[in-house]
């Protein structure tokens, strides 16, 4: 009966995956095992049957797993209430097995134990999977763990405490495992007071690894398996440090690659400003070139005729036609000088630069300033001491600094400060539409007046954009100046804003060579001629050639006229003109005036040659500047003008 | 530095481990009688760390205020025990241990009472389960029920330039239906260390005999 019983266990047993089972008889110091116990371990079947030995129970147990469960054994013989615990069994057959010992104290009365019982449960191959899996871990470098809800730790595999530099345990605290976090990172795992668990596990933490100290960042993946009131988190984390940093890389790429991006947009979009607004003044300059050209030859043939109405006429008869006469030349050099600054805007009036120091100018210029500002302005002149020479025209910088004074005059109609500065200036960099680097002395007039709107400075340097009421600017003030300091070579800022006054910078390249020429003062005297100087007279413009050989006709010359290039060559080749100058204009149809004068100078080399021109950009400006070898008389001329030019010229000598 | 080198090996520490869990076990099973619901108590992890550290870990665990039942014990070795929880546990433990029918009133004059008999319980069972399995025998006080911080409870101030070592148990405390945690701390001094861990050698061989 009592076999039976013991068979049904058995197969009960069996089937749950009992290896065996054992019953520890603590009062009689006995054990005693089943038949799979004893198989197990490799006793004779009797052995099941009968007291064996307390020793027997740690007999096949490998010897490496033996101390520890002794020492468990040791706890349950003492009063420990429970046994669970893995270790490997070595069995008869030479494999080595692992076992989950699982065991329980029964106590008697008096809570002593009096009994220890047990079985043995085959778990090798969920060993060998644990082992797989751990080898996937550590070669994934992934941990795993496994948190309940309201206790204080955590079970960890070790390649979790790996990840996170901590000595491998299979429980941690979860205050450890959270110590090992930054500053300011949310929880790996829930502490108590921490909000409530998400439905996810998805995160990704810095860390400061505890061993090495060193800079992490751990992925946490895993499920929240709810149960009951409270939960059990299930998951793994895994370092993702490399991608994270591949990641950070890769942002700041974009990061700079957009700020880089934006920054050649933004130079780009200045440099084609810069090429719009030079096109645009290039093309005015064009237009306003073209109109000062005509312009010049009419004016040059108004003023030359009522020139000569006035020395001719008998005047004291009849005053109010001189009156009259002398208005209308007066207007007509109004319309001279408007159109020389049309020119000079075009960048086509004739410079004559030599070398100067800005100093010397603008002292020289502080009578006619204080002349033209009111008193209610202080002007202040401050130079550098050791100011560098440059090489511009002198009377257009003159010219360019007493109009800057003057609209600065004019934007401080309740007073205010006026500066005009000359200082030595290093320009670094190039900036597009910027001034180029090198050394210039930069000439600023500073105003404390009324300021402009961006808009208007972006307009300012148009010819004929004023803000001065109608009638009172002719627009061309500051076109004027840009134009001559760009023929110049140089370069204009103008600051301003409203309320805050107004800044105009020049900038004029140094000249390296400071030889300084003295400005020499010329004076036009109307000189004579004598009748055995022959001029030539090449012009295109009829009226104009007929004033200009009417003038040289009055001043004694002998004078021979052509229209154009071919003829005054025909002229030359003859035998019975035997010219000592000529005078000739310098854009003609077909032949221009330089080739003119170069095969005029092929037939006499003696020839003297004067260039007339309304502009002389085309042929005769080599670098935007008059040759120096090349004489030119400006129209238009008067007759003191052409007079003391031809005279200059034929007494020069060679 | 001598302070630093009484670690424990890892026989040490499995057969210490085993040593409180079986206090711990008769603590819990204790605790049943007294609560009358399930209770289980488990040691999963031992550390031996100094005092501020023990200050710190418990410290950035527990923001509030602490309760501790303090235990002085003499004999083979001396130290202090203490069992640990938040103040805010301490009222459920004690409703736990008292049952649900107390007044807030009742439950706050009972706290002292039931707390000083619940650390008795916890740490007379480790302590003595500790001397008894190491063969030696514990002189215990009674229990003292103490209020305060961290650094309070582990006398930081008064210990400025001698840091002592504290055994530093974690216990997992699951009471059905209640939010309560604590942790057991034991003071002791390096010779204090040294000597247990000299009794733990001398248990380790008594047990695995020629096995070790």
């Amino acid at each position: 009966m009592a076999e039976a019983g013991a068979e049904q266990v058995r197969s009960i047993l069996a089937a749950a995956g009992a290896s065996g089972s054992w019953d520890w008889d603590i009062a009689a110091d006995a054990l005693r095992i089943d038949t799979r116990f004893a198989e197990l371990y490799g006793l004779e079947p009797e052995s099941a049957v009968g007291d064996l030995p307390t020793a027997t129970f740690f007999a096949a147990i490998h010897p490496a797993d033996r101390p520890r469960i002794r020492i468990a054994v040791a706890g349950m013989l003492a009063g420990a209430e429970r046994f669970s615990k893995e270790f490997r069994v070595l069995a008869p057959d030479g494999s080595t097995l692992w076992m989950h010992g699982r065991g329980q104290a029964h106590l008697d009365e008096n809570d002593a134990p009096v009994r220890f019982t047990g079985l043995l449960i085959d778990v090798t191959e969920r060993k060998r999977t644990e082992e797989r899996l751990r080898i996937a871990q550590s070669a994934g470098g992934v941990g795993t763990f496994e948190y309940s809800d309201g206790f204080a730790t955590a079970t960890v595999s070790t390649e979790f405490c790996q990840l996170l530099g901590l000595h491998p345990a299979a429980v941690l605290p979860v205050r450890t495992i959270n110590s090992v976090l930054c500053d300011g990172e949310p929880l790996l795992l829930p502490q108590p007071g921490s909000d409530s668990i998400g439905d996810t596990l998805d995160a990704v933490f810095r860390i400061v690894r505890n061993d090495d100290g060193s800079h992490r960042w751990i992925a946490r993946r895993g499920e929240v398996v709810r149960e009951g009131s409270g939960y059990r988190l299930i998951g793994v984390i895994y370092d993702v440090t490399a991608a994270k940093e591949q990641e950070a890389k890769l942002r700041e790429l974009a990061d700079t690659l957009e700020m880089r991006v934006q920054q050649e947009v933004a130079e780009r979009r200045e440099a084609e400003e810069a090429l719009r607004q030079a096109q645009k003044m290039e093309a005015v300059g064009q237009l306003t070139g073209g109109i000062a050209h005509d312009f010049n030859n009419l004016l040059t043939v108004i003023i030359g005729n009522i020139d000569t109405v006035v020395r001719r006429m008998d005047m004291e008869h009849d005053p109010r036609m001189r009156r009259s006469l002398e208005n209308a030349l007066k207007g007509a050099e109004r319309a001279a000088s408007l159109t020389q600054r049309l020119l000079a805007f075009s960048r086509r009036q004739p410079l004559e630069p030599k070398t100067i120091d800005i100093a010397r100018v603008l002292t020289g210029m502080s009578d006619l300033l204080t002349r033209s500002i009111t008193e209610t302005i202080a002007i202040r002149i401050d130079t550098d001491a050791e100011l560098w020479k440059v090489e511009v025209d002198p009377h257009q910088l003159e010219n360019a600094i007493l109009n800057l004074a003057v609209n600065a005059r004019d934007a401080m109609p309740s007073g205010g400060g006026l500066t005009i500065e000359a200082r030595n200036v290093e320009v670094q960099d190039a900036r597009p539409g910027g001034c180029l680097p090198g050394a210039y002395v930069v000439v600023s007039v500073t105003d404390s007046g009324t300021g402009m709107s961006p808009e208007t400075v972006a307009k300012v340097f148009d010819p004929f954009f004023t803000t001065k009421e109608v009638g009172k600017g002719t627009g061309l003030g500051l076109s004027m100046v840009y134009g001559f300091v760009k023929q110049s070579g140089g370069h204009i800022t103008i600051d301003s804003a409203e309320g805050r006054g107004t800044a105009v910078r020049l900038y004029l390249a140094r000249k390296q060579q400071d030889v300084l020429l003295e400005i020499e003062e010329r004076r036009p005297s109307a000189r004579m001629g004598n009748a055995d100087e022959t001029i030539l007279v090449v012009e295109d413009d009829d009226d104009v050639r007929a004033y200009t050989v009417g003038i040289l006709r009055e001043l004694g010359y002998q004078v021979v006229e052509a229209q154009d290039g071919d003829g005054a060559l025909r002229l030359l080749g003859g035998h019975d003109v035997g010219a000592t100058l000529l005078l000739t204009d310098v854009v003609m149809p077909r032949m221009s005036g330089p080739e003119l004068a170069s095969r005029a100078k092929a037939l006499h080399p003696e020839l003297r040659v004067l260039f007339t021109s309304g502009y002389t950009r085309d042929a005769i400006m080599r670098d935007d500047r008059l040759d120096p070898d090349v004489d030119l008389l400006s129209k238009p001329f008067t007759y003191a003008t052409l007079a003391a030019k031809v005279r200059e010229l034929l007494d020069r000598g060679h | 530095m001598i302070r630093d080198s009484v670690t424990l090996g890892e026989l040490e520490r499995d057969a210490l481990t085993e040593i409180v869990n079986i206090g711990v076990g008769r603590a819990a099973s204790s605790l049943r009688k007294m609560i009358g619901d399930q209770v289980t108590l488990s040691v999963p992890a031992i550390d031996i760390v100094s005092q501020r550290r023990a200050a710190r870990l418990i410290s950035e665990r527990e923001a509030a205020e602490l309760v501790a039942v303090r235990q002085d014990f003499d004999g083979a070795f001396a130290g202090r025990a203490l069992l640990i929880f938040p103040e805010s546990n301490s009222l459920e433990l004690v409703r736990a241990v008292t049952g649900e029918s107390l007044s807030a009133e009742d439950l706050a004059e009972m706290e002292r009472e039931a707390l000083t008999e619940t650390g008795n319980v916890i740490l007379n069972s480790c302590l003595a389960t500790i001397a008894n399995m190491l063969k030696r025998s514990l002189a215990m006080t009674i229990p003292e029920v103490l209020h305060g911080n961290s650094a309070a409870l582990f006398e930081i101030e008064n210990a400025e330039d001698e840091d002592g070592l504290v055994l530093f148990l974690y216990i997992d405390f699951a009471v059905r239906k209640r939010d309560i945690r604590g942790y057991i701390a034991m003071i002791m001094d390096i010779p204090s260390l040294e000597k247990l861990k000299e009794l733990l050698d001398e248990f380790i061989a008594r047990v695995v005999g020629d096995d070790g």
